[in-house]
């Protein structure tokens, strides 16, 4: 090839070259200026959406601001809502008392069955008598009128005159009147034979009254059968309360229906509470719930302190005493065991009330066809090797006071009898047994008897302490003997037990329901069958007592009738016992006598 | 057998189990010392009383009389309908109708027993799984040591120390009763009250059932856990050492599902049969823990009752309890056939 080819083709490829990297190039910038441009649209777009988003951003920082504001204003007012919620159920815990309790009704809230403590208690509240016992009493014979505005009697004691008071309205509109009075009285004496376990049977209402009259609208008479010194503590009685025909039958006793607490209770609404809810299972309380009654005749005295009541069911006294502890219920009656309440007494988040020893009574029965048993010197010899004050001291201490009388001291009647036995009198022991040949090496012999399933206090340790007791006079050999509560009291019925520890609570409050104890035919001792001579003085002063109003004659004839029981020792009084509640310290009003009632309308709760 | 002829047969197996029960405790309860007519008067009857009373309670009749009726009553479906409880009878002691007692008293020791059979089977469960998991570790011992202690732990005990903690000195939880005093317990749908309060749509008593709960709860769960905490480690230690347990992990299948999925599922069953044992032991066994924690359940009520010999009442208690464990028993057997299908064969 010539020199100018080879020129011109290197010149034609530089040509080639330079125009294709030139066209290159430009391509590439048209191709960057294309993607500036797309670039610059989607920055113009973001721009335009981030714009947008500020100016949405901005609307939703002022709806989120007026949401706080609001948030912040929900919040105030739920704020100021709870505190009045808290305000609330502050006042309303103070409306509310919660009472702990490992007691129950046994039955019935119908007064003409009802005969048990609780059951007594709850128809305390609900359920209005024409006489009551005066709070703080310490004879139990201070009577202060309830639905009767005054009362008086003949001169020989046979007829009682009850004026009522007027204008107290029952909660169907019916006004209160003599004709309430006359059927309710009517009607417990006439389901006696029905009923021969209910309180109206056992205290012989069928006995001592004779009829009820009704001499006007308020005015009603009881006419009896004789003179009844005791007639008013009777007519204080819960066995006494009024009851509403619509929901008594004249001639069928009222049980508890679920889901009806109306229907659950022959009571006439006329007391400071009525029964508002009554809850079961089984046959074991699970709530009972007392209102204020707005029926109440006597509100203008501001009673019932608190608007309501609630009871709950404990199974045993150390879980009640954990409640109480624990601020679960305002407060525990019946039964923290004593010990414990002593123990609590250190407790700042509790208060301990302690009540006058009195109603509930410790005693010692022999079974007297239970040979040697029946020989009032073996009984004697037994009475005198016991150590009351010992037994106090150890297992009651500062609690129970030991008795040497049936009837409590401040009572009508009231004497220091068994002192004449004395205390660990083994001299006495020793001789009276050894003229029946009884010694060391011949020792009498006999099963005593405890009740173990806790329905007297510290029943096995009073039992152990007995024992060793009388076993320190060296002629006596004791074997302990358990039981619990139902077969004990079936044991009793049917005469099982040689000697056996018995309490007593007396329906109301008077030497009358004390003293027949020494001859009860109901603790089946056979004493009258034993010792007939004995029995038949004593049952003669008692009636002699029973139907005069010469307190001093009663006094006198109490008194003899206590001097034949410590010779004839068929029963032999050991220790009386007083009442106690633990409370939250803001509660008040707990007022303990000599009846252990708790009136609960009298308790409040304090700041 | 398919399934539905094993449910059959297991169901028709259940009546004379049934019968057996009612027929021993009818006559058990009448050869016992004690006679529920003096045990029911307050004060010594008279001789007509005490026939009047003999008569009334269906007691002057011929046993196998007595007998009958009892099973005639049980069987009486037009009552059953009337009342929503089977007739069980009367009590001896207020007349009352025994079913209606028993059905009453039920719900609290069947909610105690579904909540306790809860906790004890999570915490035992997954305490077992851990403890075979890191065997013969600190940890195993540890496991171990907790659950020998909880199995040994007294009932009452434990829950005494409960309340004591977690009611007297933190406040925390009720000490006792079934829902806090100050509220009132919802409306009677089944008895259970967290159910009741759940239907009922009220929160607020769901949670104070729920505290009332937990402490009882919790007090026989724990005890309960032991057993399962040893039970559950033995039968996973077993499985976990089979061939199929490796190959699974050879197939690279995560721990978890190995330990889970596959061994536990193997060694469930007899934890199973132990669960529904438990669970039937719980409802009449919480005597100790119902009393504890004033708990108004049906072992509460048997106790009363037997003191008073009350026939009809104790009678009624055990059917229940009877109907319940085989009722148990047969869902447990079901659930075994399910789980493994070789007893069906």
């Amino acid at each position: 090839m010539e020199r100018a080819e080879l020129t011109i083709v290197v010149l034609v490829l530089i040509g080639i070259i330079v125009s294709s990297g030139t066209m290159y190039y430009t391509a590439t910038v048209v191709s960057n200026v294309s993607t500036v441009s797309d670039d610059m649209s989607t920055l113009r777009e973001s721009m335009l959406n981030l714009t947008s988003t500020v100016r949405d951003l901005a609307t939703i920082t002022g709806t989120l601001a007026e949401a706080m504001g609001e948030f912040t204003q929900t919040l105030a007012d739920l704020e100021a809502r709870l505190a009045a919620i808290e305000a609330s159920l502050a006042a309303k815990a103070k409306e509310t008392l919660i009472v702990g309790t490992t007691d129950g009704v046994e039955a019935t809230l119908d007064p003409a069955q009802a005969y048990d403590y609780f059951g007594w208690c709850i128809l305390q509240q609900i359920a209005e008598t024409l006489v009551s016992v005066k709070p703080g009493s310490i004879s139990g014979t201070d009577f202060q009128p309830e639905l009767a505005a005054s009362w008086n009697s003949s001169t020989d004691g046979k007829t009682w005159d009850f004026t009522l008071r007027q204008g107290i309205m029952l909660p169907d509109g019916t006004e209160f009147n003599a004709t309430h009075v006359k059927y309710s009285f009517d009607r417990a004496i006439n389901l006696i034979p029905d009923i021969p376990d209910g309180a109206p049977a056992n205290l012989g209402y069928d006995q001592i009254i004779n009829y009820t009259e009704a001499l006007s609208r308020y005015t009603v008479r009881f006419v009896l059968n004789d003179a009844f010194g005791p007639f008013l503590g009777i007519m204080a009685c819960r066995s006494s309360a009024i009851v509403d025909p619509a929901y008594a039958p004249m001639d069928a006793q009222v049980n508890y229906t679920s889901g009806d607490p109306r229907g659950s209770t022959a009571a006439a609404f006329l007391a400071p509470y009525y029964l508002s809810r009554w809850e079961r299972v089984g046959d074991k309380d699970i709530e009972i719930r007392l209102d204020k009654n707005p029926y109440y005749w006597n509100a203008t005295s501001e009673y019932p302190k608190t608007k309501t009541i609630i009871f709950r069911f404990y199974r045993d006294f150390s879980t009640l005493r954990l409640a109480i502890e624990a601020g679960d219920i305002d407060m525990a009656f019946r039964h923290i065991s004593a010990i414990d309440a002593l123990d609590l007494e250190d407790n700042p988040n509790v208060e301990v009330w302690w009540g006058p020893p009195g109603a509930p009574l410790q005693m010692l029965c022999f079974q007297e066809n239970h040979e040697p048993l029946n020989d009032s010197r073996v009984r004697k010899a037994i009475a005198a090797a016991i150590n009351r004050t010992a037994v106090c001291a150890t297992l009651f201490p500062g609690l129970a006071n030991p008795t040497y009388s049936m009837i409590p001291p401040g009572m009508l009647g009231h004497t220091e009898a068994f002192t004449k036995l004395g205390d660990l009198n083994y001299t006495l022991t020793r001789s009276l047994l050894a003229e029946l040949g009884y010694n060391e090496t011949n020792k009498l012999e006999f099963d005593l008897w405890y009740e173990s399933s806790g329905h007297y206090p510290l029943s096995a340790e009073q039992a152990l302490m007995l024992k060793q007791q009388i076993e320190g006079s060296g002629v006596i050999e004791i074997t302990l003997r358990p039981a619990d509560w139902p077969s004990y009291r079936a044991n009793r019925n049917a005469g099982i037990m040689d000697v056996f520890i018995y309490g007593w609570y007396p329906d109301y409050f008077d030497p009358d329901d004390y003293v027949f104890l020494y001859w009860a035919s109901w603790l089946n001792l056979h004493y009258s069958t034993w010792s007939p001579a004995a029995y038949a003085e004593q049952v003669a002063l008692y009636n002699e007592a029973r139907y005069t109003s010469n307190t001093t004659l009663r006094v006198e004839l109490y008194s003899q009738i206590e001097d034949i029981s410590v010779e004839q020792c068929s029963i032999v009084p050991l220790y009386l016992m007083p009442p106690w509640a633990v409370t939250k310290p803001n509660v008040k009003g707990v007022v303990f006598d000599i009846t252990q009632d708790m009136r609960y309308w009298l308790i409040y709760i304090g700041d | 057998m398919g399934l539905r002829s094993y449910i059959i047969t297991r169901i028709l197996l259940t009546i004379p189990t049934l019968l057996l029960l009612l027929s021993m405790v009818f006559l058990f309860m009448r050869v016992l010392p004690g006679d529920p007519v003096y045990l029911h008067f307050e004060k010594k009857a008279t001789p007509e009383q005490v026939e009047q009373m003999r008569h009334l309670l269906g007691l002057d009749k011929p046993l196998w009389t007595q007998y009958i009726d009892y099973l005639l009553g049980l069987v009486n479906f037009r009552y059953f309908l009337q009342h929503g409880y089977p007739n069980l009878g009367k009590s001896m002691q207020n007349y009352e109708p025994v079913g209606g007692q028993v059905f009453s008293a039920f719900p609290a020791t069947l909610e105690l027993a579904i909540y306790s059979m809860l906790i004890a089977s999570v915490m035992g469960i997954l305490l077992g799984v851990i403890s075979s998991k890191s065997y013969n570790s600190v940890l195993d011992h540890l496991i171990r040591g907790l659950g020998t202690i909880a199995y040994a732990i007294p009932v009452f005990f434990l829950g005494i120390m409960f309340q004591l903690i977690f009611g007297v000195y933190l406040h925390w939880l009720p000490t006792g009763l079934r829902i806090n005093p100050n509220v009132q317990p919802p409306a009677h749908i089944t008895g259970l009250y967290t159910l009741d309060s759940l239907l009922e749509g009220n929160l607020f008593k769901f949670f104070e059932s729920l505290k009332a709960l937990l402490l009882p709860s919790l007090t026989l769960g724990i005890v309960l856990s032991g057993m399962f905490i040893r039970l559950t480690r033995t039968n996973m230690l077993e499985t976990l050492r089979l061939d199929f347990v490796t190959a699974a992990r050879a197939r690279g299948l995560k721990e978890s599902t190995v330990t889970y999925g596959y061994a536990l599922r193997n060694a469930f069953l007899p934890i199973l049969t132990m669960m529904g044992l438990q669970f039937a032991m719980l409802l009449g066994g919480a005597i100790l823990t119902e009393t504890t924690f004033s708990w108004p359940g049906l072992g509460s009520y048997i106790v009363s009752r037997i003191n008073y010999r009350d026939y009809t009442a104790i009678q009624g208690a055990v059917v229940m309890f009877g109907l319940f464990v085989t009722l148990v028993s047969l869902v447990v057997d079901i659930l075994y056939a399910y789980f493994d299908p070789r007893i069906r064969l």
